[in-house]
């Protein structure tokens, strides 16, 4: 576990590991301008390594852009790495992608995916063909799976009907088709209500019951930490801390959390906040009316007085002091890592 | 992984043709385009040759056939290209691109599916003619009308597919697509015959395969002879079409992996 740069040895083509990622980068081209054209390498990806061993549930736990998306789509062969080498089951991502696909499922959260105008039946029967799957199975499987995900019953309902949780199912169906070894969940619980939520994070851990190696790419430290064997936070393109929740919250377990709701404060009483020589790091939260500073410090609660004064004339609703979560040492990761200018942005304002 | 085989080609072409036809189906824009296009072509070919004095039997079968022939190609361009557009659109292109069957089996069924309902276009034209025109039905090969049909439909969804293949590259490509309806009108002598296009010309109409599509059909229609030389073409610049469209999709693929643009709608 570490806080900083990351980078355990993973050796190549190890039979123990599902995925193996080794110092991977993806940069993208982009232009600006429309007469004069500027081209700009922007950086995703920023050289991650990292090894999932089979049957394990491993978490990329991240912030919008921090690179999860853009990690799954070079592990699955959607996206060429710029530099490094991945490997699915062995097989290398780059140039033997037949063999990767036949052995991997994927399910990408949100609303796209599907073709919505015909049913959840018709979409598992076309991929189904599509993956390869025994004509003479494909009605016993389809059937287990709709089993698996809840959907019995509404298989032949126009997909355009279905709620986003019952959509995101569907997604998760016609990703296990082919039976695949590994599974890839991107942000699969995103836009879904919490009850919708449990049941995914229970069809989850059942596919790992399973046997199934899965990664799971959330911004929910709480999903992760449910969930996972093993998390990685990645920020700004590169692995920040790895490790599992205990570990991770073991980072921050000396602080204290003052968490401080504030009315109408403006914009330097962050600063001033920060300006104490105690305060470790501070984080604002910005609800509909209020916003939260979440001031981290060695020194207890003592040191609330003198935040508040520091505050000065704003006005204060309520006041706790805490013990630290594993929410606190994630957003304290991504605050205090990545680059300058996206850490001052984000140190402004972190959910 | 059990329960699981290596992917069949003729039953999946099959199957995604099915399936893109059923898809299609449920877009009233295309059914709309497809359904009632041929017809406005139809009619207004019909009254312009009436007005030029060209009013006998196999003129206007030979009207009719090329104007059928006009809708199919416009199906082609539109459905090939939207097709493209709409599984872009919905997420779903990036994972037929990267499921375990070839995707060249994939696009060729996507095609045929959008070139076997614009035939519809012909049959619409015929039916067309005869109730409204007085347009008599003749066959001078009637058995080899079956094989003129297949050829062409086999022939433009090659032709199809590798336009498509350009919409898998570039979101707007359709732009392409919509250059191209009426030159290939005029070029294949869908409208008029190709004897009355400027002579340098004729070389691009021998390469566009819906040139010898109209041909094979209007050969078993209202030909002196039964049409094998125009069938022999169609199959031939669909095997060349198709190695091209192949060839083109793992450049095309590879450019998709690498600049990222699969997703982009």
């Amino acid at each position: 576990m570490s806080a900083s740069a990351h980078r355990p040895a993973v050796p190549a083509a190890d039979p123990v590991f599902a995925i193996e990622a080794d110092d991977l980068v993806r940069s993208y081209e982009t232009h600006t301008g429309v007469l004069r054209r500027h081209r700009l390498h922007v950086g995703a990806v920023k050289g991650i390594t990292f090894g999932i061993r089979s049957g394990e549930l491993f978490g990329l736990l991240g912030p919008n852009g921090a690179g999860k998306t853009t990690t799954i789509k070079m592990l699955i062969t959607l996206l060429l790495p710029t530099s490094g080498t991945a490997r699915v089951m062995g097989y290398d991502v780059v140039r033997e992608t037949q063999a990767v696909r036949e052995r991997i499922g994927y399910v990408f959260g949100g609303d796209r995916g599907l073709y919505d105008r015909v049913s959840a039946l018709d979409n598992l029967r076309y991929f189904a063909e599509l993956y390869g799957v025994d004509p003479a199975f494909q009605q016993r499987r389809i059937a287990e799976l709709l089993e698996l995900v809840g959907l019995n019953g509404r298989e032949r309902e126009k997909v355009e009907g279905y709620s986003r949780g019952m959509r995101q199912r569907l997604h998760i169906a016609r990703g296990l088709l082919h039976d695949p070894q590994v599974l890839f969940l991107d942000e699969p619980s995103i836009g879904l209500d919490p009850v919708g939520a449990r049941e995914l994070r229970q069809t989850v851990r059942s596919l790992v019951e399973s046997g199934k190696t899965v990664l799971l790419t959330t911004h929910y430290m709480f999903e992760a930490d449910a969930l996972c064997d093993r998390i990685a936070v990645i920020n700004a393109g590169r692995i920040v801390a790895e490790g599992t929740g205990a570990d991770l919250k073991a980072t921050v377990a000396n602080r204290t959390i003052v968490e401080i709701e504030t009315f109408g404060a403006t914009p330097d009483a962050i600063e001033r906040l920060r300006a104490d020589p105690e305060v470790i790091a501070v984080n604002s939260d910005q609800r509909e009316q209020s916003e939260i500073f979440l001031v981290q410090s060695e020194t207890g609660a003592q040191i609330t007085s003198r935040l508040l004064a520091a505050l000065g004339d704003t006005r204060i609703g309520k006041v706790i002091a805490r013990e630290p979560t594993l929410e606190d040492a994630y957003v304290d990761l991504i605050a205090t890592t990545g680059e300058p200018d996206e850490r001052s942005a984000r140190a402004a304002s972190v959910q | 992984m059990s329960g699981l085989n290596r992917v069949r080609p003729l039953r999946l072409v099959w199957f995604v043709t099915w399936f893109n036809v059923r898809m299609l189906l449920t877009s009233e824009f295309f059914i709309l385009t497809t359904f009632i296009t041929p017809l406005i072509f139809a009619t207004l070919a019909f009254l312009l040759f009436r007005s030029g004095g060209g009013t006998a039997g196999q003129t206007l079968l030979y009207v009719a056939l090329g104007s059928g022939m006009m809708g199919v190609w416009s199906t082609t361009l539109f459905g090939c290209g939207g097709a493209i557009a709409w599984q872009r659109w919905e997420g779903t292109l990036e994972l037929l691109v990267n499921a375990p069957s070839r995707y060249d089996f994939i696009l060729a069924g996507q095609t045929l599916g959008t070139v076997v309902l614009g035939f519809y276009g012909i049959v619409a034209t015929l039916a067309w003619g005869v109730v409204l025109f007085g347009m008599p039905i003749e066959a001078s090969f009637p058995l080899m009308l079956p094989f003129s049909l297949l050829a062409a439909v086999i022939s433009l969804g090659a032709l199809g597919m590798l336009i498509a293949t350009t919409f898998v590259l570039y979101r707007h490509a359709n732009a392409l697509g919509n250059m191209l309806e009426y030159p290939i009108w005029l070029i294949a002598g869908l409208l008029v015959p190709i004897s009355a296009l400027p002579f340098w010309v004729r070389p691009l109409s021998w390469l566009v395969v819906p040139t010898w599509g109209i041909e094979a059909i209007r050969g078993a229609a209202i030909g002196a002879r039964p049409p094998f030389g125009p069938i022999a073409m169609c199959l031939l610049l669909a095997v060349v079409y198709y190695l091209l469209a192949r060839l083109m999709l793992v450049v095309v693929l590879a450019k998709a992996r690498r600049d990222a643009t699969l997703t982009l709608q």
